[in-house]
């Protein structure tokens, strides 16, 4: 029934779709791969959303969004470095921010945002996770798929290497 | 005792037990190394926190911004007109259902075409209203 369903496509589209891409923008630095990550995330929410149960919504949400971030991160180191060296970087290593309309907001945190870019992935991850999506140690680890415990120890050790890259 | 490592960041989260809590302060209190670690650590979290949110490029998703979305204004104007119809189908219903009282032969016949059979070689005159007797008793 409609009604077990919280939410149609266009309305998680609504409500999620910047934080979903301030996710996507905070992992990869990228305004452009942000973008299509939405656009992924929301493809794979409006096919799941037939065969959703209810539950944990958000749970649901970030776990597909940060399997489309890893799907897309493994798709890209499977390619020659070759043929495309800079988009091999823009994802796993460091990347600067785009320069347009919104660099001067960009450039707010720039510092921060070249540390969180140099943290390891599932470090990265876990503390966007928290400081900028802002979900429970709970909600990450059903989202990432590991024990709480580890999660607790992702964000810290993510946060410790930030504050050696920052101070 | 042993320092508050990776509790630091679950304390700061407030993802930590009361029971915890209590015994992690009571080490914060003798130990100026996790102090410290604290005050650092705080500092870093408030940091990626004050990032700013990021506009969404215009048009990346349907009406990313409009609070009172077309769909629920479909579905209130959905709603309205179905419960327009209901109220409708009532308000005719009652003004067509006839209210119970006696109904005469005559009646009977001319309102539902009622037959009546006054034949004396097929005994006492006899009403054929069918469906109909059983509602208007």
């Amino acid at each position: 029934m409609v009604e077990s369903i919280p939410l149609n496509w266009e309305e998680v589209a609504r409500v999620y779709g910047r934080k979903i891409y301030n996710f996507a923008y905070r992992l990869t630095g990228n305004q452009a791969d942000s973008a299509d990550l939405v656009q992924e995330v929301l493809l794979r929410v409006r096919k799941g959303l037939e065969s959703y149960q209810p539950g944990s919504f958000d749970g649901w949400l970030w776990r597909i969004t940060r399997n489309a971030f890893l799907d897309e991160v493994r798709r890209r180191k499977r390619r020659p470095q070759s043929s495309l060296p800079e988009e091999v970087d823009r994802w796993d290593i460091a990347a600067s921010p785009a320069a347009d309309l919104e660099y001067d907001r960009l450039s707010i945190g720039d510092d921060i945002q070249k540390a969180l870019l140099e943290l390891p992935i599932d470090f990265r991850e876990a503390v966007v996770l928290c400081d900028v999506v802002g979900l429970s140690y709970e909600e990450i680890a059903a989202a990432t798929a590991v024990p709480i415990g580890t999660v607790r120890s992702r964000i810290h050790r993510g946060r410790r290497q930030l504050r050696e890259m920052l101070s | 005792m042993r320092h508050a490592g990776e509790n630091i960041s679950a304390y700061l989260d407030g993802e930590m037990r009361a029971d915890e809590v209590r015994r992690f302060l009571e080490h914060l209190a003798g130990c100026g190394r996790c102090s410290a670690e604290v005050t650092a650590l705080q500092g870093v979290r408030s940091a990626v926190r004050s990032l700013p949110m990021i506009e969404l490029p215009r048009g990346l998703v349907p009406e990313a911004d409009s609070v009172p979305t077309p769909l629920r204004r479909n579905r209130g104007l959905i709603a309205a007109v179905a419960a327009a119809v209901v109220a409708a189908v009532i308000g005719i219903a009652a003004l067509v259902t006839p209210p119970p009282e006696s109904i005469s032969l005559e009646d009977l016949n001319s309102r539902f075409g009622a037959r009546v059979s006054l034949d004396p070689a097929f005994g006492p005159a006899k009403v054929v209203v069918p469906e109909i007797v059983e509602s208007g008793r």
